[in-house]
């Protein structure tokens, strides 16, 4: 990575970043490799990147400003119960004699046609939207990295096979397949996040496959080979670390699109049902009230809005750091 | 390789393709754990009844038989019927397609409007205002539920500002132009018909806009990353020194070099926005597939689904064909092989 960096000025190391600022003191100030042992090297090369990694990601104002939301968002998540008036709201408690009220001082975001507080249900609802992308975006990141790391390292008939397997869920629209997927399970968040999931991986998987290619003709897991380390230590040992950031950053600028697409199932009605307190039901709830009673569709939009806006801001920067070339 | 050959072969490349993603939707349709029949049906329906409807649809066939059969149909132009509506597919993917095509064809067509030069303004000014503005616009508007904004549209627009219909793709009392594609805006150019092309231009402004910022964020970055890209060759430096204006280096020499990444992203954003369009059609009471597939989806009926599914995967990848023949016009150094 070192070699390649086109403008090693920027970062602050006036080795031009060949020595790492967080291994080891015993690290002589020039060069690495020589004279040390592998694993030391690797750790340490790879430290550096990290901490070239950082310093690129925190020299990104708009990335640090999306990741301050985030980490506003997540605090409003945990301590949900907390600040919302009504938590009871979000489990579906009604309050027939407070239906459609505007937002008022009671009310911050108004009420719904059951009189439910719309910003206590939304400010529940943030914890249920970061553990649905989370799901989603673990679910297709195991399943991608696996198909993908088989398909690199195996080559051959079984790579041909996997990736046809690939190109046929990537022919049609993610929402379209994820839309059947979740119908034939069933309406429900559960069974919407493992359909969303079955049509993300293929994106992980050509990734994935990509990165291990490349990795498989590295000289040290030819050395791996050589002293007798069986396929499957070598994919999990000694390819795929290698293989973390890029996969990690995917799976950070995957994380909005995802909230997006539950929120787009929850709002088709195939997602959440209600009284779950999921933004894109509650939407679809308020939009026969629209745009009379605005309020009721309009908060949780905006909440959509946030943390997806939150996610691709902090998308935006670490792309920057896997690719130098997209932003100079 | 010649061109001709070459695209027959990627004609011939997609069958395979397709004939996977006909087992991949009939597995999705068949692992169905609720009782599609039964819904069609009616509540009232009798076991009788039921098991009618069934041997009608060959449900009570062995899957394989079942697939074979689907198979056969696809081929001969029969996609099935639906369970709710009692219509072949076919057909109604015939009235529904154009709609859908118009809408997603014209966001296309705004995102790139939008994205190219927001993508050069930024390369040009990179890591000036300028720059920073187009990044922060792209991203915000990329991150809005299309749905929502499509009704905070429909209302501001529609309704409060009054300067666009707030739904379908005509007024109830202009009957559409006779259909040769079914796209109302060719049909009612070709029949010289200004005034029904004017209004259904009207009717489509709204909904392709909100459609179109999804894509819009793609692109701007991708152009800005190739040009970017094309802007440090050393052409580029020879025609500065030689003295040619800027602006002509950028518009006839750099760009060109650029877009052949930019029309990769777009034709990708192509496939999105058609998935994108079932949204916003819900909203605008557009009457594309979009409604249609939502409803057959949320009444288990699966042979439109089936259909909807084959159709998009046929039209992406010719999608797909049609980007890799534009590169070859772009860009003569091209080879096909």
């Amino acid at each position: 990575m070192a070699e390649r960096h086109p403008h090693p000025k920027s970062f602050p190391h006036k080795e031009g970043g060949t020595s790492s600022p967080v291994s080891s003191p015993s690290l002589p100030g020039g060069g690495r490799g020589r004279g040390m042992g592998r694993s030391q090297t690797a750790r340490s090369a790879r430290w550096e990147n990290i901490a070239r990694g950082l310093y690129r990601f925190r020299s990104n104002r708009l990335s640090m400003i999306g990741l301050m939301m985030l980490i506003c968002i997540l605090l409003i998540a945990v301590f949900a119960p907390v600040i919302a008036p009504y938590p009871e709201d979000a489990a579906g408690k009604t309050r027939v004699s407070a239906r459609l009220q505007p937002p008022s001082e009671d009310f911050a975001f108004g009420t719904d046609k059951v009189g439910r507080d719309i910003f206590s249900r939304v400010v529940m609802g943030a914890g249920l939207a970061l553990q649905v992308g989370t799901v989603i975006i673990l679910l297709a990141t195991s399943i991608g990295v696996t198909i993908g790391a088989i398909s690199g390292y195996a080559g051959g008939w079984i790579d041909d096979l996997l990736m046809r397997v690939t190109d046929i869920f990537l022919t049609v629209p993610a929402l379209v397949l994820a839309i059947a997927i979740s119908a034939a399970l069933g309406k429900g968040i559960i069974n919407a996040m493992i359909g969303i999931s079955l049509v993300w991986w293929p994106g992980f998987a050509r990734l994935t496959r990509s990165l291990v290619l490349s990795l498989r003709e590295e000289p040290f897991v030819e050395a791996a080979y050589g002293i007798g380390a069986g396929h499957m230590r070598i994919i999990f040992r000694h390819i795929l670390p290698n293989a973390v950031s890029p996969i990690i950053i995917k799976m950070t600028t995957d994380f909005g699109f995802a909230v997006l697409t539950a929120a787009a199932l929850g709002f088709i009605g195939l997602g959440a049902q209600p009284p779950t307190p999921e933004w894109g039901a509650m939407i679809n709830d308020g939009r026969r009230y629209f745009p009379d009673e605005w309020w009721i569709a309009t908060f949780p939009g905006l909440a959509i809005w946030l943390m997806v806006f939150s996610w691709n801001l902090i998308g935006d920067g670490l792309r920057d750091v896997l690719d130098p070339r997209s932003r100079r | 390789m010649n061109i001709r050959v070459y695209i027959l072969r990627r004609i011939a490349l997609i069958i395979p393709t397709l004939i996977g993603l006909s087992v991949l939707t009939f597995s999705i349709a068949r692992i169905v754990p609720g009782d599609p029949v039964g819904l069609a049906a009616g509540p009232r329906a009798t076991e009788e009844i039921k098991e009618a409807l069934r041997r009608e649809f060959g449900f009570d066939q062995p899957l394989p038989i079942q697939y074979v059969s689907y198979m056969a149909g696809l081929f001969r132009g029969d996609w099935g019927e639906s369970l709710y509506t009692r219509r072949k597919v076919v057909s109604e993917l015939r009235a529904f397609w154009p709609a859908t095509l118009e809408l997603t064809t014209a966001a296309v067509i705004i995102a790139t409007l939008l994205g190219v030069p927001a993508g050069v303004i930024s390369a040009m000014y990179r890591n000036r205002l300028p720059d920073h503005v187009a990044r922060v616009l792209s991203l915000f508007f990329v991150s809005f539920p299309s749905f929502w904004l499509a009704m905070i549209f429909q209302t501001w627009f529609g309704r409060d500002l009054g300067l666009f219909p707030i739904g379908k793709r005509l007024p109830v009392l202009v009957s559409p132009p006779a259909p040769t594609t079914g796209l109302f805006l060719i049909d009612s150019l070709v029949q010289l018909d200004f005034e029904t092309f004017l209004v259904s231009l009207r009717h489509l402004f709204i909904p392709a806009l909100v459609l179109s910022f999804g894509a819009f964020a793609s692109i701007t970055r991708i152009t800005r990353a190739s040009m970017v890209e094309a802007l440090e060759k050393d052409f580029v430096r020879m025609e500065r020194a030689i003295g040619i204006p800027y602006r002509v280096i950028i518009f006839k020499y750099v760009l060109r070099n650029a877009l052949i990444a930019t029309i990769t992203v777009i034709s990708l954003n192509f496939g999105w926005l058609m998935a994108g369009a079932i949204l916003i059609e819900t909203i605008f009471d557009w009457p594309g597939l979009g409604l249609y597939a939502v409803h057959a989806s949320l009444s288990l009926d699966f042979q439109p689904i089936m259909g909807i599914a084959i159709l998009y995967g046929v039209v992406f990848s010719v999608v797909n064909i049609l980007t890799d023949i534009v590169y070859g016009i772009l860009d003569p150094r091209i080879r096909y092989g």
